[in-house]
C-alpha cells in the first residue's frame, strides 16, 4: 500500500498527468477531493496550487569518501541514525570526477539531496551538502566534531521522531545565509508522514551562527511526567533540555550552482583552508635556523665594518 | 549576468561586516584561522543565490507542520572563544524554540511528547545508556568521596588546633601553679616562717595527692598482660573466639606476653623495699670468694 501511494504522490507532485490517469480509479481516500482540483490547476503553475497537495518528499543520500577516519565516519553514521528519510551509501573515490559519480549515484538511489562527507589527510573533514538534480551545493569544512557516543552527551530520544529545527535569527542577514538555511530545513527535516518518522516530538536541533560558521546542536526534550498522566501538563516551565550529539561546526567555503558542480555564487572570503595553516605553523617553525645564521652572518658583516679601536693599553702588563 | 557590479557590491558589504567582528572579537579561534581581511577575488553572485533559492524553496504556503523550524533571536553576539557562553546561548535557543513550537503544536492538538508507555527504538542503545548511566554515578560518587576527604581534612585540622589551644592553656596553668607557688614561699619566708606548725600541712598539701605517682597501678587489666604499655592493643590483631579471651584472661592474671624486660625493672618502689632483702646470703656468698 505504501508503495503505491508513493507512486501517485510523485505523480502529483511532478504533475504527470499520464500517471494520474492510471491513478484515480482508487477507493476513495480523504485527498481524493483535492486531487481533482489538482488536474485543473497543474498548468497555472500557482504557489496556491501547491499548498493543499504539498508533500514533503525530500530522500536524502549520506556517504562518505574513501579512507575516512573513524571519528568523522561515527559522526556519518551518527547523522544517519537521525534521519530516517536518508540512504546510506558505499564509499566513494573521492576523485576530480566524483561530482559526476555522485550525481549519479544520487539518481540511481531516487535521492533528491546529498550529504557527502570527505576526508582529506585522515584529518580534515568537508562536508558537501547538495541538492540534486541541478543545485546549490555548499562545501563546508567541518570542525569541532563530537559524535554521539560519548558519555558526556546524556541524552536519549526516539530513533525517527521528527525533530524541531531552530534557526538563529542570523540567517536573515544575508542571501547566503538565507539559502543555506533553506536547504538545512529540507535536508534535516523528516518529511511529515515518512514511514519510519514517529509521531513524536521530543528533540530539537539548533542551527546557530556565530562567527559565521553554523554550529550545530541536537538536545533531547525532557519534561517530567507525572504518575498517571501520560501527557505532561504545564510543562512549559518544567521543561528542560539534555544534549543528545553530535556536535559540529560547519563553515561554508563555496557554494555551487549545480550539484556537486556549476558556477560559484558564493565564496568564503575569510576562508584560509587548513593545508594552509598547517604550512603556516611549519614554515614559522622552519625559519628558525635560517634566522640564526642569517643573524650570525649579519653581525659578522656588522663587525668587519666596523672594527675596534686598537687597544692602546692592550700590553700595558705584559712584562 | 551582473557579475561585476555584484562584486562591489559584496566587497562593501564584506568589509562592512569584517570591521563589526573585528570589534567584537579580535581573532583568535584555537583551530581555524581567517584572513584578517576578506580576500579581494572572492566571489558573491547574490542574485544568483536569490534565484537559487526561489528555485528549491518550498511554496510559501507551506503549513508549518512540515517545517517544524523556529527561528529564534539571538539576544547579543556570542562570543565564539567562551565555550560556556556559546554552549548557553545554544541552549536558550534551543529552550526558546521550543517553547514556541510547544504552543503551537498544542494550539494545533497535536501530541508532543512520547508518552510514558510509548516504547520505541531509541537513538541511542540501551548499553550505551547503561555506559552513560555508569559514567555518571561514577562521577557522583568521586565527589561525594573528594567531598569526604575535604571535610575530613578540615575536621583533623580543627582538632589540632583545638589541641594546641588546650595544651598551651595547660601550660599556662602550670606555670601560673608555680609562680603562685613560688610567690607564697617568697611570702612566707618575708613573713620568717611564721606559722611553723601548718608547714607540714601546707607542704603536704602541695605534696601529690597520694603520693604514689610514679607507682604501677596494680590494678588488673583483663586481657592485657602486665608490663605491656600498649594497653593490651598489640595484641588486639589476636584477639578472636572464645578460647582467645580465655586465654588472654589467664595470661593478665599469671603473666604471659608482655615485655619482659619491663617486668623486671627495679622501680623507685622495688629499690627502697628492704623487705625481701637477704642480709644472709649476701654474706655467704662473700665467704665463699674468701
Amino acid at each position: 500500500m505504501g508503495r503505491k501511494r508513493k507512486r501517485s504522490e510523485s505523480s502529483e507532485l511532478v504533475a504527470r498527468p499520464k500517471k494520474e490517469d492510471a491513478a484515480p480509479e482508487r477507493p476513495a481516500r480523504t485527498l481524493l477531493g483535492w486531487k481533482d482540483k489538482n488536474q485543473v490547476t497543474d498548468e497555472v503553475e500557482d504557489s496556491n496550487v501547491h499548498s493543499p497537495i504539498f508533500r514533503n518528499k525530500e530522500k536524502v543520500l549520506v556517504t562518505c569518501s574513501r579512507r575516512i577516519s573513524y571519528r568523522y565516519r561515527h559522526l556519518m553514521l551518527n547523522l544517519v541514525s537521525l534521519l530516517p528519510h536518508c540512504k546510506k551509501d558505499n564509499k566513494v573515490e573521492s576523485k576530480e570526477t566524483k561530482g559526476a559519480t555522485l550525481n549519479e549515484l544520487v539518481e540511481l538511489k531516487n535521492c533528491s539531496s546529498c550529504l557527502f562527507f570527505e576526508c582529506r589527510k585522515q584529518k580534515d573533514l568537508y562536508l558537501w551538502m547538495g541538492k540534486c538534480p541541478n543545485g546549490p551545493s555548499v562545501k563546508f569544512l567541518v570542525s569541532a566534531v563530537h559524535t554521539m557516543e560519548e558519555l558526556k552527551l546524556t541524552g536519549n530520544h526516539l530513533k525517527g521522531s521528527r525533530p524541531l529545527l531552530t534557526f538563529s535569527s542570523n540567517f536573515e542577514k544575508d542571501a547566503h545565509w538565507k539559502l543555506l538555511k533553506e536547504m538545512l530545513l529540507q535536508i534535516f527535516e523528516i518529511p511529515k508522514d515518512h514511514r519510519k518518522a514517529k509521531p513524536f516530538h521530543d528533540h530539537v536541533f539548533v542551527f546557530s551562527i556565530v562567527d559565521d560558521h553554523i554550529w550545530f546542536r541536537n538536545y533531547q526534550i525532557s519534561v517530567h511526567h507525572n504518575e498517571s498522566d501520560k501527557l505532561p501538563r504545564g510543562g512549559l516551565d518544567k521543561m528542560t533540555l539534555i544534549e543528545v550529539g553530535p556536535r559540529f561546526c560547519l563553515n561554508p567555503i563555496k557554494i555551487f550552482g549545480g550539484s556537486f558542480g556549476g558556477p560559484t555564487l558564493y565564496q568564503n572570503p575569510f576562508y584560509v583552508s587548513p593545508n594552509q595553516i598547517r604550512a603556516l605553523e611549519k614554515k614559522k617553525k622552519a625559519g628558525k635556523f635560517a634566522k640564526k645564521v642569517k643573524a650570525k652572518t649579519k653581525r659578522k658583516m656588522h663587525e668587519m665594518a666596523n672594527p675596534l679601536e686598537p687597544d692602546e693599553f692592550a700590553d700595558m702588563w705584559k712584562d | 549576468m551582473a557579475v561585476p557590479l555584484d562584486n562591489v557590491d559584496s566587497m562593501i558589504d564584506d568589509e562592512r561586516e569584517d570591521m563589526g567582528e573585528e570589534m567584537s572579537s579580535s581573532e583568535s579561534e584555537q583551530d581555524d584561522i581567517r584572513l584578517a581581511e576578506p580576500s579581494k577575488n572572492a566571489v558573491y553572485n547574490r542574485d544568483a543565490i536569490i534565484d537559487k533559492l526561489g528555485d528549491i524553496s518550498w511554496p510559501e504556503s507551506v503549513e508549518w507542520i512540515h517545517k517544524l523550524s523556529i527561528d529564534v533571536d539571538q539576544e547579543q553576539e556570542v562570543d565564539v572563544n567562551d565555550d560556556l557562553a556559546r554552549e548557553l546561548a545554544f541552549y536558550t535557543q534551543a529552550l526558546e524554540g521550543t517553547r514556541q513550537a510547544f504552543e503551537k503544536l498544542q494550539s494545533m492538538g497535536l501530541p508532543f511528547l512520547r508518552p510514558a508507555d510509548y516504547y520505541a527504538e531509541m537513538v541511542k542503545t540501551d548499553g550505551h545508556m547503561e555506559k552513560v548511566k555508569g559514567r555518571l554515578l561514577a562521577e557522583k560518587r568521586k565527589m561525594e568521596e573528594a567531598e569526604e576527604r575535604r571535610k575530613a581534612r578540615e575536621a583533623k585540622r580543627l582538632a589540632k588546633e583545638i589541641q594546641a589551644q588546650k595544651l598551651k592553656e595547660r601550660a599556662k596553668q602550670k606555670k601560673e601553679d608555680i609562680e603562685s607557688v613560688k610567690k607564697w614561699r617568697k611570702q612566707r619566708q618575708q613573713s620568717g616562717f611564721a606559722d611553723t606548725g601548718n608547714d607540714a600541712d601546707a607542704d603536704a598539701a602541695f605534696d601529690f595527692e597520694d603520693g604514689k605517682v610514679f607507682q604501677r597501678s596494680n590494678k588488673k587489666r583483663p586481657g592485657v598482660a602486665p608490663g605491656d604499655r600498649s594497653g593490651g592493643k598489640a595484641r588486639q590483631a589476636f584477639g578472636k573466639g572464645k578460647k582467645q579471651k580465655k586465654r588472654d584472661i589467664k595470661n593478665s592474671k599469671f603473666g604471659f606476653g608482655g615485655k619482659k624486660g619491663l617486668k623486671k625493672q627495679n622501680t623507685a618502689d622495688t629499690t627502697n623495699d628492704y623487705g625481701k632483702f637477704k642480709k644472709r646470703a649476701f654474706s655467704e656468698n662473700k665467704k665463699r670468694k674468701r
